[in-house]
């Protein structure tokens, strides 16, 4: 086994990895920007590396500043995450080349699955179902032609994509230029690859995932499925383990598990990986894209099945095999994750940065929490403004949504705006909690909420600790008639449930 | 101790009888009422009132007070009604209009200058955060007044980025 590892990532996916790290015994190297210095896995790692400056083109992305960190530190594996490198096969290629151990797939199996469009090709060769699509970046005139044989609506999307990035609906001609032109700008910033291709919409389809898992001595298997239909800019924000439509069809779970290891055995694939599925009204599957990474939403899945997945990851790097048939697998209770993100739910979803001046987190029964704030810290304004991922655990899926308010109420996060709140909401809609799921919800959600009215006695409460505060903080706190505050104090304005 | 609070646009007057720890106090059209208050945590306040209990969280910002209790979310303006005067200017609203960002983050483009003519809509400044960019616009026709930012500088959430007249 390896005595030491560097994760090349930062916020809460490097902390969740460097936890498990030390519960092997194994000790952890950090990389960090100018932005992270003070960041929790710089302070949680046993080892740590100055990378750069803060933007990630110039830190958590240079390879070769990575790799120099490994060398220095004497790691023996790189850790990449997800994001960032993980997806990228000059970096596995760059760690090999090194003498480092990629904690991952090979460079090959990446390259197979990374670009969305060879990923189609390989799942249509294993024989997996496909949306209908183009199999390569298209001009517009082929748009057009394709929006035209299939009707619309069509769905562009960034062959080098991931993470909603690049992705946009288009209803009709009229707006197709302009899509494409947005899609490729956006497509070229965040992936340095414009190119864009088209698949038909298929709407109100649930997006639900396979978890696989394989060694490098040719065993490989499924670990069930993970419904991620709730998503914000085409960004998943709450995960279950299972799904309420696959849970009670073990056939369908069967179906596509096995047309997961398929399209993962086609592309010489080891090690953990994600083969995403949409799902249509009508219940078909089809093969979406693979993710040859860990997975944001890992943790459901770990819940659901007592396994920890960055500790069967090191291993497998690590040359074991298996230690478990898919016959061995079994599926316990209900998991449900949120991600937290500092962003402001009421105003398009806008990222939120600055400094926590207060936190307050979720404890007690059957509560996780993987993230990477502490108070007083401020949340970077250059990364993806995730804060934590909150999971819990139930033996129904009643039960753990009701688990999930619970611990949304005793998360309180100060100074920056989150999506707690919103959660909350969701958490008590009764769609959601009858598990009619699909991509759309969130927007439909909006449209129909109704602003939460709070209990009678909470404007009271309000305006005393308010009051209350305001003459504290002008000296006057013990004297009920005393002198005038000693500021003025500005026009506010709305109320409502939020944070 | 008579105080002014607004919240949600509407004025109220809140009187405190007795301080902190046994509160009595009254808001304007309603019984006096007592509370036991403690801060528990730095502004944190625990209430206790009519047999149940509160933890009010206290934040300060430049507008006021925004008080969080249980989730919900109440933006309270306290004044001294001895202080009490009406904002200058608060009611020109229709003549010079602030484009503040909605949102902490860099200024990436400045797309007009001081003294251009400006539509409804057209884009002013460019703000990002997070990869995210987020294009200011006029809210309604005029001339650029003022131009408070540049581009690459660092902006909080309502900071006003410029101004049209």
């Amino acid at each position: 086994m390896f005595r030491k590892v560097l994760i090349a990532n930062r916020g809460e996916i490097a902390v969740r990895v460097m936890r498990t790290l030390r519960e092997m015994g194994i000790s952890s190297v950090a990389v960090f920007s100018d932005a992270d210095r003070t960041s929790l896995h710089v302070r949680m790692a046993d080892e740590a590396e100055h990378i750069g400056p803060a933007p990630s083109a110039e830190s958590y992305l240079r390879i070769d500043r990575i790799i120099d960190a490994a060398v220095k530190h004497g790691a023996e594996a790189i850790h990449p995450g997800y994001g960032f490198l993980s997806e990228n096969a000059d970096f596995a290629t760059a760690c090999e080349d090194a003498g480092l151990v990629f904690i991952g797939p090979s460079a090959q199996s990446i390259r197979m699955m990374g670009s969305k469009t060879a990923a189609r090709r390989t799942a249509m060769a294993a024989g997996a179902p496909v949306v209908p699509g183009t199999e390569h970046g298209v001009t517009l005139d082929e748009v057009l032609e394709f929006a035209r044989r299939e009707g619309y609506p069509v769905l562009l999307k960034a062959v080098a994509g991931g993470g909603g990035k690049g992705m946009r609906r288009v209803d009709r001609d009229a707006e197709l230029e302009s899509a494409l032109r947005n899609a490729a700008s956006e497509a070229g910033r965040a992936f340095r690859d414009p190119a864009i291709y088209v698949e038909k919409l298929v709407e109100r389809s649930r997006h639900i995932e396979i978890q696989v898992l394989g060694d490098r001595h040719g065993a490989m298997v499924h670990l069930g499925e993970r419904e991620c239909s709730i998503q914000r800019r085409h960004q998943k924000v709450i995960e279950e383990c299972p799904s309420p439509l696959v849970a009670p069809d073990p056939e369908m779970r069967r179906a596509m598990g096995e047309a997961a290891i398929r399209a993962a055995r086609a592309a010489g694939y080891y090690n953990a990986g994600t083969v995403e599925f949409l799902v249509d009204r009508d219940r078909r599957f089809y093969f979406l894209e693979m993710n040859t990474r860990l997975q944001v939403e890992h943790p459901v899945t770990e819940l659901a099945t007592g396994l920890d997945l960055v500790k069967l990851q090191v291993e497998i790097a690590a040359g074991a095999r298996l230690p478990f048939t898919q016959e061995e697998i079994a599926w316990r209770g209900w998991a449900i994750e949120c991600r937290i993100y500092a962003e402001d739910p009421y105003n398009d979803f806008l990222p939120y940065p600055g400094k926590l001046t207060r936190l307050t987190r979720p404890l007690g029964p059957g509560v996780r929490l993987d993230g990477c704030v502490y108070e007083g810290w401020t949340v970077p304004m250059e990364y993806d403004p995730l804060l934590a991922k909150l999971a819990v655990w139930a033996a129904t899926r009643q039960e753990a949504a009701d688990r999930m308010l619970r611990a949304l109420r005793e998360y309180d996060v100060g100074g920056i705006r989150t999506n707690i709140g919103f959660f909350r909401q969701i958490f008590e809609d009764p769609e959601f909690r009858a598990g009619h799921l699909h991509t759309g919800f969130i927007d439909e959600f909006l449209a129909r909420r109704r602003a939460p009215e709070p209990p009678p006695d909470l404007a009271a409460v309000a305006a005393l600790a308010a009051s209350l505060h305001t003459m504290a903080r002008a000296g006057t706190a013990n004297e009920a008639g005393g002198k005038s505050l000693s500021s003025a104090w500005l026009e506010a304005g709305r109320r409502d449930l939020l944070r | 101790m008579k105080l002014w609070l607004i919240a949600n646009g509407a004025e109220r007057s809140m009187e405190i009888l007795a301080p902190a720890p046994t509160c009595r106090f009254r808001l304007a059209g309603e019984a006096e009422r007592t509370a036991q208050v403690e801060l528990a945590e730095p502004g944190v306040y625990s209430i206790l009132m009519d047999g149940r209990s509160y933890d009010a969280r206290v934040e300060e910002r430049p507008s006021g007070v925004v008080v969080v209790i249980d989730g919900y979310r109440f933006e309270i303006e306290v004044r001294d009604p001895r202080r009490w005067s009406r904002r200058a200017g608060g009611a020109g609203a229709e003549g010079i209009q602030s484009i503040a960002a909605p949102m902490p983050g860099k200024v990436v483009r400045v797309l007009v200058a001081p003294g251009d003519a400006v539509e409804a809509g057209q884009g002013l400044v460019v703000v990002e955060a997070m990869k995210m960019q987020n294009e200011m616009k006029a809210s309604r026709a005029g001339r650029v007044l003022t131009v408070a930012v540049k581009e690459g500088a660092t902006v909080a959430a309502g900071e006003v980025l410029a101004t049209i007249g």
